[in-house]
């Protein structure tokens, strides 16, 4: 949203994604993917279904090792320490790359031990420390005022958008570096996906975040950086308000104003 | 409207023979209900809980067999739950894609499926036979080998139903594998892995044939797990074949209490997956 896009080169990089290609078997879907996420901004992935945003984003966090079959090449850089590395502690990782999914994902526990379940991973706190920790992961949600009478109840009897809110509390309780979001919108009514731009907007200060969307509004209500992607390929990268009024590429301009897609 | 018509009568002649079919399959069993309330019920009293079994001719009870049921039926749950459970996450969890899955799933159908008579005839070959006698123990170690399958069986598929995304999520946060598993998968299945052990205990606890090779029977009180035990299946075996009027009766009342107790945990294995959507 600010236009500091200009000068991209000179910005602070958290993630530095260089000549990525990602198989899901022989099939290649990234192909030398090259791109920077920049400190405590968003960075927004579009592009049409199959074109390998989402999987883009699954390497970041490398959540596509729970799977057998996929394989990346190439190098991720975070802070400079390269996360395709077979050696990296791939926990410690997810502990400061968070993520969160299309549906809301409550773990089958009271709204308190959602969040703490990710704390507890960490630290070792006293019952004070915790109910205070939880309280302000909820804060920061937005979500306290709407749960604190039935902290106890299941995190399931929530609505969906209350669902999501409490995954990204959740998310943001273990004190990640970076946040993913995967269509995080997808599956919300307007209201509640108005509740987690605002907290996505509100993130932003403190996290670097990637956010997978299939909404071209919302990728310009939320991003300061967009990548437009195509096939597996990377067509354009740059700051959103370039990538939206005065794209580079005909694929993109094509994109964004329905062409395609 | 003649196509509608004919429509309608296939559809109700279908209906009714769906009906007739259901309705003869659940005659039998209510007929077997009847005959076992009415026969059982009759030699019903206190005694049945609190005296051996008799010789033929004098009163007695089943209070040995009772007793050597539970404690073979425990035994057995208590080897074959956790080898079950583990194995059954290990091919969930850990071994999904993996080969040896596909062949442990393979081969576990088949003990699924297997006679229990070779199941004790196997467990008589390995243990009886070496230690020269019958013994309550080698009955548990067969009861186990049923048990097994069981819940390996469900263990795996209730573990398959808990949403990936839910792993993912709790991978997402930095947790470890087992962390994972212990936590979240067993947490959201909890209501399906013991409906599975239910189940394995009722299976198991009207078996007769690998007892009658294991355990034998015992006409006394043992609590000796190197002896020969009782068990209602092998009294019920023994003196519903038998002559007499008395031993008849006994048996009619052994099978009561059997089916009674088979239905109990099959009633808490329902109302447990019913109410697995309200889990906590």
């Amino acid at each position: 949203m600010n236009a500091a896009a200009q000068t991209p080169k000179e910005l602070p990089t958290k993630i530095s994604v260089r000549s990525l290609d990602f198989y899901y078997g022989a099939d290649r879907s990234l192909k030398n993917i090259t791109m920077p996420l920049h400190t405590n901004k968003v960075t927004a992935f579009i592009g049409p279904s199959g074109c390998g945003k989402s999987t883009l984003l699954r390497v970041l966090n490398r959540m596509y090792d729970l799977y057998p079959g996929q394989r990346a090449e190439g190098e991720v850089l975070l802070d400079g320490e390269n996360i395709l590395d077979p050696v990296i502690d791939l926990n410690a990782l997810r502990a400061r790359v968070g993520m969160i999914f299309q549906k809301p994902t409550p773990f089958p526990m009271s709204i308190y031990e959602n969040i703490a379940f990710g704390i507890r991973l960490y630290e070792k706190l006293s019952r004070a420390d915790l109910d205070a920790r939880v309280e302000a992961a909820l804060r920061g949600a937005a979500l306290w005022d709407e749960v604190k009478d039935k902290l106890q109840t299941s995190g399931l009897g929530l609505s969906g958008g209350q669902q999501q809110r409490l995954c990204i509390a959740r998310s943001v309780a273990v004190q990640p570096e970076v946040i993913l979001f995967d269509e995080p919108c997808s599956a919300l009514d307007p209201i509640s996906t108005a509740k987690v731009e605002e907290l996505i907007d509100e993130l932003t200060n403190r996290y670097t975040i990637a956010i997978v969307t299939h909404n071209m509004q919302q990728a310009v209500r939320v991003s300061d950086y967009t990548a437009f992607m195509y096939l597996g390929e990377l067509v354009e990268f740059g700051g959103t308000d370039d990538v939206f009024n005065k794209p580079k590429e005909k694929r993109t301009l094509d994109y964004i104003t329905g062409r395609f897609g | 409207m003649s196509l509608y018509a004919s429509r309608r009568s296939a559809n109700s002649t279908a209906t009714t023979l769906c009906w007739v079919a259901a309705m003869f399959g659940l005659a039998w069993l209510l007929l077997i209900l009847i005959a076992l309330l009415y026969e059982g019920f009759r030699g019903l009293s206190p005694a049945i809980f609190t005296q051996m079994t008799p010789p033929p001719g004098s009163a007695g009870g089943l209070l040995n067999a009772i007793m050597g049921s539970l404690v073979m039926t425990i035994i057995g749950v208590a080897i074959g739950t956790p080898l079950g459970m583990l194995a059954g996450t290990y091919m969930a969890e850990y071994g999904r894609y993996s080969k040896l899955t596909t062949v442990v799933r393979f081969i576990n159908d088949i003990l699924l499926s297997a006679p229990s008579i070779v199941v004790g005839l196997f467990v008589y070959t390995i243990l009886v036979h070496p230690m020269g006698h019958f013994s309550a123990i080698s009955g548990a170690v067969a009861l186990a080998l049923l048990v097994i399958p069981v819940v390996v069986r469900t263990t795996e598929d209730m573990l398959l139903l808990v949403p990936g995304s839910m792993r993912e999520a709790a991978s997402a946060l930095g947790a470890p594998r087992s962390h994972v598993v212990a936590s979240i998968a067993y947490r959201a299945a909890k209501a399906g892995l013991i409906t599975g052990v239910l189940l394995a205990i009722a299976r198991v606890s009207g078996e007769t044939a690998p007892l009658l090779f294991t355990a034998l029977n015992n006409q006394f009180w043992s609590t000796d797990l190197g002896a020969p035990m009782a068990s209602l299946p092998v009294v019920i075996f023994q003196f519903a074949l038998s002559p007499y009027k008395d031993w008849q009766e006994l048996a009619w009342t052994g099978a009561l209490l059997i089916t009674v107790a088979v239905l109990a945990l099959s009633i808490a294995a329902r109302t447990l997956s019913a109410g697995r959507r309200k889990s906590k």
